[in-house]
């Protein structure tokens, strides 16, 4: 691509744009930020702020489960301005709790880290580009999800029917959340769900463009890194997705306030067709949560097996084909609904067949370390742990898939097991590894390996234990969103309830090793993984310059998509 | 270096635990054989012995009621197992008392687990393999293989060709499930509140028993299980085909038993249907299994299957009636759910009110119980 | 290498309008839920006109500053390419957004709820009693609609002639015909206008209310959505015209023409399947207002 820079107009700040590493005030740098890795570093701070408050919220509900009866709960409920002496306001609180648990942890944290944080981050990096297509667009993005948890906090704190707070589940069905939860908490809670879609759908347009136009001269679609991909398909899944979840929840808000009986049945409304609404979002709403973490893995594979990714094209389009067929199996969902038996046998067909896709993705990430030489640095410990754990949480995904088995398993906690394993466990794991990865990028510290490598296995155990129980006790018949339960569940309940504690143990250590990097955590190189690290983030200095490749890279043609280096002279590594 | 020795024995550790949850999970389908075949087979059997039982001694929890004495807490058969009273079935689906139960529990120890079990154990084993054989040392080149068409293939067919072998049984027991009820099956209607059940007998003039959860410590003191037990069971006769309908009066509910591997959404203004054939006379509890409120967690289910004579009994000790005459007698839904309530935690939230036109309505001639809106 | 930039992408200065807008939004919500329960939340009489009034201030701050960079020289032929992108995208999100309401409005349609008319606009759903079949219909019995060959029919005209009206306005513009530009965008405008008029009348004489019933919700939410996005267009439109007196847009550059006039045939499109599904279709073997 030839210089155009003489027909390029710079505006007036332009003095701005002569030095790359210029960073604004304090002020202007974080509440005002137009550079993609600052955004992407909001989103970070944001997601891990979310993840404790979600986390913390896990761990009240794993102590109340901890052995069957009230316990907790009436501890905690002043704390909502719920009367303890009022054991339904009480109860109230448990869905509170678990609404508030499984929002915060869909939208506050696994998306905003995985789509807002990394991607952002990388994305523009790896196909070449100084930004983000509308950087502008980016900020509002960000603050529209940091609005939209506000105002799920907000409702925690009004009257939600009972007692204050959503008490909806995260899937806010109706009526319980219409005529079933009078007072504003479950309004905040549904506007929270617009203004962070809105940002989503906004940062979708985002990605979908800046991935489209902002490839580098020669990085080809068949030559860009599979995390881009991933977030490239992601944003497609969220421009699809979200909005018909906002017109379901837009008809939440006007059967609750102004009359209308979308969902009312009094009025000729459905109830299911509610639920039709948000699993159509909803399906593709879970792959959303887990592609950018397939493309993460990807990278880490490739890099510390020191390989070229095995199956490139395979692994790009496998992610393409969950994408699209995951818009087509929303209703396994709500197999107990009373759907009619063909529906449920090709509801049943439909979901079987996404196996195929992520099996190629699995068995592709074991062929790129197949013949490998493979290097165990905590990125890649993480990165193995994903792919066991994500497989554990997948197959028990086909078993929920048959319309008849999932008669007893729907609504149990064999559901709970198999989303915990694909999101507490792949989705998370997806962004530590990712973390770890690109930690000493981004800060240009290093962390430390060890207290990474033991962040691992204590949060590998421990997650093992809370959530493998979880099988048993779904196949027992312990049904999900009960905050009391049954004599006999109680074994597994309290092996649960301490896995809680182990795992809340490693999530210190992570933070240990945080402080551990800021304070203490030596200079990053530039490549600090080595040959097998081939994407163009490793040609910048970390941390890269505030405005990076203002000389655009050039990817030449017989550069093939396993390796993204510039050739020897086309562009050094930029240490400005 | 000592750390690094030390980890590589955390390494070992962990694969052994791995190892032994791999086990547990196909504990899940394997020990479920057992005890399922342990059970009496032979309806005829059991039948004469609940009817001996029950008639002729006067125990069990009985509520007063002239000519019917309900069973006692030795029929319970469909519930949790806790792990003290046996490790390996309290991690496994409940036993099963329906035909199709047996058949998806069969599906699911001679098929599911297996290959949930293989595959998860498979990729496991790679992972194995390529920690052990291709961890870094001096001297070795990594390959650059990136493709393989044969493997690509094989990796694609396979899992085709295993999920085609799930399918089969798969769509083969939807449509056991969905085989319509006869003409005289006989219907029952649970309808769900907050936070209570209640049944409507339609063919047997359309009383409703107001079923609510019954206090832990009563529950304690009849040797019955907390959280499961209730005051007022669904009574139906074993045997015969029941035609079950469920509706929600204010928010959806779901009425659901493992043990008869049932579970249809009470949802309002629908109402669905599904045929259940319980096989032996006995108890069996089960839990509302869509969230529905603060009180979701109790309002249990409990059916207890008896023979026919006896369900007989039950009907007409509940004001019920039979045949032609049911259809006459419009009045006996007079168990309203306000006066069978009595003792019933306050069902007045200001949110229970079924104010609107999908108020229960309890005289359902079994033949307008088709499905308004089925075909979504 | 600093400093030496060889691409022509837009590095924005940091700005203070996104945060701005995100904080309106959030007010603009919370100002939503004191209004909807007024009864025990007081204050919304200052929060939403505050968020309203916050948003606007966005849009409006927001859109000078992209039309003052648009005449600086900043949106290059690449930046350019972002934003036909970036709209096309943004189109196809609204496409899906009334995806949700027809997809309500054809489950209404396609599997009727059995709704007994008990007095005039009040309806009791008989589920699962006699005679349930014979009242499964859609619209619910009782419910008079709008003839289709009226008013509607005159309004896709209407809407449909705007599409001409446009393309004229565009086709002016390309050939560097100033005057034709302005007068393309005033006639837009005026049927835009013109059709709004119509649907306000047409509401404000419907032969059903709101809310009650399945038919008048979706109705009213899926017409009404369409109706905000004709008025979001106009308002569009009329910021091209504004530009146009201006002597903004050139016949190479005009992106932000053109993005209206995207917008405008999207809302007809959408006019037209309302059209057919709703008016036509939906209305049909029910009574004619
Ligand atoms: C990251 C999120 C994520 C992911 C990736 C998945 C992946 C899958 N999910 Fe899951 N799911 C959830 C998140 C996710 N799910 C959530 C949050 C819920 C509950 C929502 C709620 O109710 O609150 C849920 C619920 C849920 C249900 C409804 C259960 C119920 O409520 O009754 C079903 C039913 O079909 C299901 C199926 C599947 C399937 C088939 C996959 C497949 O994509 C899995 C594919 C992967 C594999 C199969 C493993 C790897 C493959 C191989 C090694 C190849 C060989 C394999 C075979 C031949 C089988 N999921
Ligand atoms: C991504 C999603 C996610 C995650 C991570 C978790 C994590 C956990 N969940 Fe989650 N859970 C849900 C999503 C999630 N959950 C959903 C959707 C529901 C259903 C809600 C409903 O029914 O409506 C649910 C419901 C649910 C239940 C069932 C409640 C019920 O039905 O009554 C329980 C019970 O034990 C539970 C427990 C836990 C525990 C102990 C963790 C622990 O693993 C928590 C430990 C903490 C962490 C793992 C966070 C660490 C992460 C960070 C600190 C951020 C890191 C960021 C970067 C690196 C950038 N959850
Ligand atoms: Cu009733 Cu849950
Ligand atoms: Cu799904």
């Amino acid at each position: 691509m030839a210089t155009t820079a003489d027909t390029f107009q710079a505006h007036d700040d332009a003095h701005h744009e002569h030095d790359a590493d210029h960073k604004p005030g304090f002020f202007a740098r974080w509440f005002m930020s137009t550079n993609h890795k600052d955004i992407g570093t909001l989103y970070l701070i944001f997601a891990i702020i979310a993840g404790v408050v979600g986390g913390t919220i896990s761990g009240i509900m794993r102590w109340e489960l901890a052995e069957p009866g009230i316990q907790v709960l009436n501890m905690v409920a002043p704390w909502l301005g719920a009367d303890p002496a009022q054991i339904d306001q009480t109860l109230h609180l448990w869905n509170v709790f678990i609404t508030a648990h499984g929002l915060i942890m869909v939208f506050f944290m696994v998306m905003p880290a995985m789509i807002g944080g990394f991607g952002n981050w990388f994305v523009p990096i790896m196909i070449g580009a100084p930004d983000m297509a509308f950087p502008r667009m980016n900020n509002v993005s960000f603050w529209l999800t940091v609005a939209g948890f506000f105002s799920l906090l907000f409702s925690m704190f009004v009257p939600g029917g009972i007692a204050n707070g959503a008490g909806t589940g995260w899937t806010v069905y109706a009526p319980l959340s219409t005529s079933g939860s009078v007072g504003p908490a479950v309004d905040f809670a549904i506007f929270s769900l617009h203004l962070a879609g809105a940002g989503s759908i906004l940062g979708a347009t985002n990605f979908i463009t800046t991935i489209f136009n902002m490839r580098a001269p020669g990085m080809t679609l068949h030559k860009m890194p599979l995390f881009v991909w991933s977030v490239l398909v992601t944003a497609f899944l969220l421009l699809l997705a979200l909005p018909v979840l906002a017109a379901a929840i837009t008809m939440l808000i006007t059967d609750r306030n102004f009359g209308t009986t979308f969902f009312d049945p009094a009025g000729g409304g459905d109830p299911v067709l509610y639920q039709h609404l948000f699993w159509f979002f909803g399906h593709p709403e879970v792959y959303i949560m887990i592609l950018p973490g397939f493309g993460m893995i990807s990278q880490i594979v490739a890099t510390f097996s020191r390989k070229p990714v095995f199956g490139y094209l395979g692994m790009a389009y496998a992610m393409v084909a969950i994408g699209v067929v995951g818009f087509i199996v929303w209703a396994h969902h709500m197999y107990t609904v009373g759907l009619d038996v063909n529906t449920k046998m090709y509801f049943t067909a439909a979901t079987m067949v996404i196996a195929v896709p992520t099996g190629v993705k699995i068995f592709s990430w074991i062929a790129t370390m197949w013949g490998g030489s493979i290097e165990f640095k905590s990125p890649m410990v993480w990165a193995m742990g994903f792919i066991f754990l994500f497989t554990v949480g997948g197959v028990t995904g086909v078993v929920l898939a048959n319309g008849g088995i999932d008669d007893n398993l729907h609504d149990t906690y064999y559901v709970v097991a198999h989303f915990h394993y694909v999101l507490s466990m792949g989705a998370v794991f997806s962004l530590f590894a990712g973390f770890y990865y690109w930690f000493p990028k981004m800060s240009g510290r290093w962390h430390s390996e060890l207290l990474a490598h033991i962040h691992f296995w204590v949060f590998f155990i421990g997650v093992n234990m809370v959530f493998f129980p979880m099988h048993f006790l779904g196949v027992q018949g312990m049904p999900r969103r009960y905050p009391d339960y049954a004599e006999a569940f109680s074994f597994w309940n309290e092996v649960s309830s301490i896995g809680y504690i182990i795992t809340a143990v490693s999530v210190l250590i992570f933070f240990a090793n945080l402080v551990y990097a800021f304070t203490v955590g030596k200079k990053a190189a530039a490549n600090y993984w080595g040959p097998g690290a081939t994407t163009l983030e490793w040609t910048l200095s970390s941390p890269p310059p505030f405005h990076q490749f203002e000389t655009l890279p050039v990817i030449e043609d017989h550069h093939d998509y396993h390796d993204h280096l510039p050739r020897e002279g086309d562009a050094k590594p930029v240490t400005a | 270096m000592p750390i690094a020795a030390a980890y590589r024995d955390i390494r070992v550790l962990m694969i052994g635990l791995i190892a032994l949850l791999g086990l547990a999970f196909a504990a899940q389908g394997l020990s479920a054989a057992a005890p399922t075949a342990a059970m009496p087979t032979t309806g005829a059997e059991a039948d004469a012995a609940a009817a001996g039982d029950a008639s002729g001694d006067a125990a069990g929890a009985g509520e007063g009621e002239a000519a019917y004495e309900h069973l006692g807490p030795e029929w319970i058969k469909g519930q949790p197992t806790s792990f003290e009273e046996d490790p390996w079935k309290s991690m496994t689906f409940q036993d099963q008392y329906t035909d199709d139960g047996q058949y998806a529990l069969g599906m699911n120890m001679y098929i599911l687990t297996p290959v949930i079990v293989l595959i998860s154990a498979f990729v496991f084993f790679l992972l194995l393999v390529v920690v052990v054989r291709y961890r870094r040392r001096e001297g070795r080149e990594p390959s650059r293989t990136t493709h393989n068409t044969l493997v690509e293939v094989i990796w694609t067919i396979v899992p085709v060709l295993i999920l085609i072998a799930i399918a089969v049984p798969s769509i083969t027991l939807l449509a056991r499930q969905y085989k319509t009820a006869p003409e005289d099956a006989i219907t029952i209607k649970a309808t769900g509140y907050q936070w209570y059940w209640g049944y409507t007998y339609a063919d047997n003039g359309g009383f409703e028993v107001i079923s609510n959860m019954m206090p832990l410590e009563e529950a304690e003191a009849n040797g019955l299980p907390g959280h499961l037990a209730v005051d007022n069971r669904m009574v139906v006769p074993v045997g015969v085909p029941l035609r079950i309908q469920t509706i929600g009066a204010d928010v959806i509910h779901s009425f659901a038993v493992p043990s008869l591997w049932f579970k249809l959404d009470a949802i309002p203004g629908r109402l669905n249907e599904r045929v259940l054939t319980i096989n032996e006379p006995g108890i069996y509890y089960g839990q509302c299994s869509e969230l529905c409120g603060a009180r979701h967690a109790y309002m249990p289910i409990a059916i207890e299957a008896v023979p026919m004579d006896k369900w007989r009994q039950w009907v007409l000790s509940k004001g019920g009636s039979f045949g032609e005459d049911a259809e006459v007698d419009e009045d006996a839904n007079v168990q309203a759910p306000a006066s069978a309530m009595e003792g019933a935690p306050a069902a007045g939230d200001g949110l229970t009110a079924a104010d609107d036109g999908n108020a229960p309505s309890t005289p359902v001639d079994t033949g307008v119980a088709e499905e308004a809106t089925a075909a979504e | 290498m600093a400093g030496a930039k060889n691409h022509d992408y837009h590095i924005l200065a940091p700005d203070i309008w996104p945060v701005m807008g995100a904080l309106s939004a959030l007010i603009f919500t919370t100002g939503m839920v004191f209004y909807m329960h007024q009864d025990t939340m007081n204050g919304w009489q200052v929060i939403l006109p505050l968020g309203i009034a916050g948003l606007i201030a966005t849009f409006w701050g927001w859109f000078s500053k992209v039309v003052n960079e648009a005449q600086r020289g900043d949106h290059t032929p690449v930046v350019q390419l972002h934003m036909r992108y970036g709209m096309i995208l943004f189109i196809l999100s609204e496409v899906m957004f009334f995806v949700g309401w027809f997809w309500a409005f054809f489950d209404f349609a396609l599997f009727p709820a059995p709704l007994e008319l008990i007095s005039e606009g009040t309806w009791q759903n008989i589920i699962g009693q006699d005679g349930a079949a014979s009242v499964a219909v859609f619209p619910a019995e009782g419910i008079h609609v709008i003839d289709a060959y009226d008013l509607p029919l005159i309004n896709t005209m209407i809407l449909l002639c705007s599409g001409t009206t446009v393309t004229w306005a565009h086709h002016s513009l390309i050939n560097g015909d100033r005057e034709g530009l302005k007068q393309g965008l005033w006639a837009t405008i005026a049927l835009g206008v013109l059709f709004t008029s119509i649907q306000i009348f047409e509401y404000a004489h419907a032969p059903f209310g709101f809310g009650g019933v399945n038919y008048t919700s979706a109705f009213y939410m899926a017409t009404g959505f369409h109706g905000f996005h004709v008025l979001v267009g106009t308002i569009f439109l009329i910021v091209c015209l504004r530009r146009a007196y201006l002597g903004h847009f050139t016949p190479r550059q005009h992106f932000g023409f053109e993005a209206a006039a995207w917008y405008w045939h999207f809302v007809d499109v959408v006019w037209l399947f309302l059209f057919i599904a709703v008016y036509v279709w939906g209305g049909w073997g029910a009574e004619v207002h």
